[in-house]
């Protein structure tokens, strides 16, 4: 059968160049594909599947020209030899085409699962963004109530009235507030860098020893009463109570101690004692003394009328009953003195006057002479009150004598007058004696409480000098240290406080 | 044998598994066989394997395609318009093979029909009986042009269509 040859020429030579561009922009597309998204392994595969179709046109389309225009140009015979190649290289394009594409369900398999995986680590992302988030906000609350409760504490510590220690395991001072440097006297860097024991502040170790004994045991005290000395050798009472911390977090074992001064109020207790001893003695005192006074009174008095007639041996004797007599009768009269409860005549008294006549009355006297005498008096306001000019001077000189003594002619006594504030005047009475002993110190106001050797004191001096300052609505106090002197204190209100 | 171990230790029998080992199985035999030249193998062949291995390509070209077209099926691709066309490509090229196919068998493997170019513009058919059936069967089988152009086509409107959706639905990206 003849019949026209022209379409299937054109269709299989227009065919074929179709066939090529048409997979050359397949493949361009899908590169394009490609480069969007380089993690989809699905863009991938198509790249990869449109290079085999390229592959697949120009194998299958050279060989299809080729062979139109040899058949047409009679070299069948050339096509013949060649076309087993052609089909052959045609063969292998298609099938590559098709092994490619046979796994295209893997291929779609491992992205859905990588897809998913990245789906799921996207969650997880956001999880863990969400959690970052809740636990930064966590840490920022938590870190605000730390912050909060760390100066909540710091303020307590640095602001606290009562001394707070924090100290190691061998009780070295760690941390130290502002009330315990004040307390101790001692400054924080000293404490801290030299590692000082909270022992050391001890006036008596026997006392630190048994305290450490009872946190050992206890692990805690509670409201002990200790004596801690000062630096300047000043001593203070104070209450201790104190106890473990095992720390938190891996944190060394701490103690820390709550430290509170006592020591007006046990100065004041020690007072408040020691008047309402007083007190019941002067009570006591006033009652013997107006008694014996009268038969003492009518003693003296026979015993001067025998006098003037009595002959010169018994003289002798009767100036001897009449000497005693006498220093009962003055024993009697401080004790009356002392235990004064009738108003006294006051009037305005200048107190560096009466320390100045006194000073100048005692420097000439002949146990004074090798004392150093030195006077401080308060200058500006001048210090009166109202009281009565010669018993103050009686307590001065009683104290200064008492001093004297102290230094035992020899030393330095110093009187110093100070008016802290417009209603409260203050007379010190100092000296670098051998002091006080301390189980002296409570009896020291005691009537016929003395330390020196019988017959040279009655033990009434600072006893009458106590009840002369009580009238005076002030107060006496006595600090004290062997070896280093005493101080007395006179409080005394001024007249512009006087109510 | 492996439906057999599947039965035994009670685990589900995976179709897809068995599917790729055959892939495989066919790839290695149509390798052992895609060159129409026997001089270089040990074994002798007859030129007769020339047009067998490339029947059995067609074949493979059509088997993946029709497994392309049930996976993107399977895969509910087809919704999307680029796979679809794809999925179209596929189809055509199904056909396509079969048109190939039967024409590589009317006129190399049973050499019923000829073809006698005398110009360009006229050429002589040579059937077996003169049969004018087969001779107009055959007349269209020679147009494949006209499925494998449009198959072609609709890959790379497929692609484009991809391509496209691609860039609305992450206009930030840029192409690297």
């Amino acid at each position: 059968m003849i019949t026209s040859y022209f379409p299937i020429l054109v269709v299989d030579v227009a065919g074929s160049i179709l066939m090529v561009i048409i997979a050359m922009l397949a493949l361009y597309k899908a590169r394009i594909l490609q480069g969007l998204d380089p993690d989809n392994i699905v863009f991938h595969y198509l790249l990869w599947i449109s290079l085999g179709f390229f592959i697949f046109a120009v194998s299958r389309s050279f060989g299809h020209i080729l062979r139109q225009f040899l058949i047409l140009t009679d070299n069948a015979d050339i096509w013949h030899e060649i076309s087993a190649y052609s089909g052959s290289v045609n063969t292998v394009s298609f099938m590559l085409v098709g092994m490619i594409t046979l796994f295209f369900k893997q291929t779609w398999d491992i992205n859905e699962k990588v897809l998913a995986g990245r789906k799921n680590l996207e969650k997880t992302h956001i999880e863990l963004v969400d959690l970052n988030q809740t636990l930064e906000n966590k840490v920022i609350e938590r870190t605000e109530l730390l912050t909060s409760s760390e100066h909540k504490c710091r303020r307590i510590f640095e602001q606290s009235l009562d001394t707070i220690i924090v100290t190691d395991e061998q009780f070295q001072v760690m941390e130290i507030n502002p009330a315990g440097i004040e307390l101790t006297g001692y400054h924080r860097d000293e404490m801290i860098m030299r590692k000082m024991v909270l022992g050391s502040f001890f006036a008596q170790f026997t006392e630190w020893e048994s305290l450490l004994k009872k946190i050992r045991t206890h692990e805690y005290i509670l409201n002990e009463e200790v004596e801690f000395l000062r630096p300047d050798k000043t001593s203070v009472m104070v209450l201790i109570t104190g106890g473990v911390d095992y720390g938190a977090f891996g944190c060394a074992k701490t103690f820390h101690f709550i430290i509170k001064n006592i020591n007006d109020r046990y100065q004041m207790e020690r007072q408040i004692a020691q008047a309402d001893k007083l007190a019941a003695v002067g009570e006591l005192s006033a009652g013997v003394a107006h008694e014996i006074n009268n038969p003492l009174g009518i003693i003296l008095g026979y015993t001067q009328l025998l006098l003037k007639q009595a002959s010169s041996d018994q003289k002798d004797d009767l100036k001897i009953i009449e000497k005693h007599v006498q220093n009962c009768k003055t024993v009697v009269s401080d004790l009356l003195d002392f235990s004064r409860k009738g108003p006294s005549k006051f009037t305005k008294v200048d107190i560096n006057k009466v320390v100045d006549t006194v000073m100048k009355f005692l420097s000439n006297h002949s146990d004074f002479r090798h004392i150093e005498m030195v006077l401080k008096p308060c200058e500006g306001d001048r210090l009166t009150i109202i009281g009565n000019e010669q018993e103050l001077a009686q307590v001065l000189v009683n104290l200064l004598i008492n001093a004297c003594h102290a230094v035992e002619g020899r030393g330095k006594i110093q009187v110093q007058t100070l008016k802290p504030s417009e209603d409260k005047i203050i007379i010190l009475v100092k000296d670098n004696g051998k002091g006080i002993e301390k189980e002296n110190l409570p009896r020291i106001f005691d009537p016929f409480f003395t330390t020196k050797p019988v017959g040279q004191g009655t033990g009434l001096g600072l006893s009458v000098g106590y009840g002369i300052i009580k009238r005076h609505q002030g107060s006496i106090r006595v600090n004290s240290v062997e070896n280093e002197g005493t101080v007395f204190t006179i409080t005394l209100p001024a007249e512009a406080g006087r109510s | 044998m492996t439906i057999q171990l599947c039965i035994l230790t009670r685990r589900r029998f995976d179709f897809s598994r068995l599917l790729n080992c055959l892939y495989v199985l066919f790839i290695l035999l149509l390798l052992d066989f895609f060159s129409p030249e026997s001089g270089f193998a040990i074994q002798q062949h007859s030129h007769a394997e020339g047009i067998i291995v490339h029947q059995i390509g067609h074949f493979f070209f059509l088997f993946s395609m029709l497994i392309l077209i049930f996976t993107v099926t399977g895969k509910g691709l087809h919704k999307q318009k680029g796979w679809a066309m794809i999925q179209i490509s596929a189809f055509l090229f199904v056909l396509w093979n079969l048109d190939a196919f039967a024409a590589h068998l009317l006129d190399e493997q049973l050499e019923i029909v000829q073809i006698l170019p005398q110009s360009v513009f006229k050429m002589q058919l040579v059937t077996h009986s003169d049969s004018l059936l087969l001779a107009v069967v055959y007349y269209l089988l020679k147009l494949d042009h006209l499925l494998c152009v449009p198959a072609m086509l609709m890959l790379y409107l497929g692609i484009s269509r991809m391509v496209k959706e691609h860039r609305l639905a992450n206009p930030n990206k840029e192409d690297r």
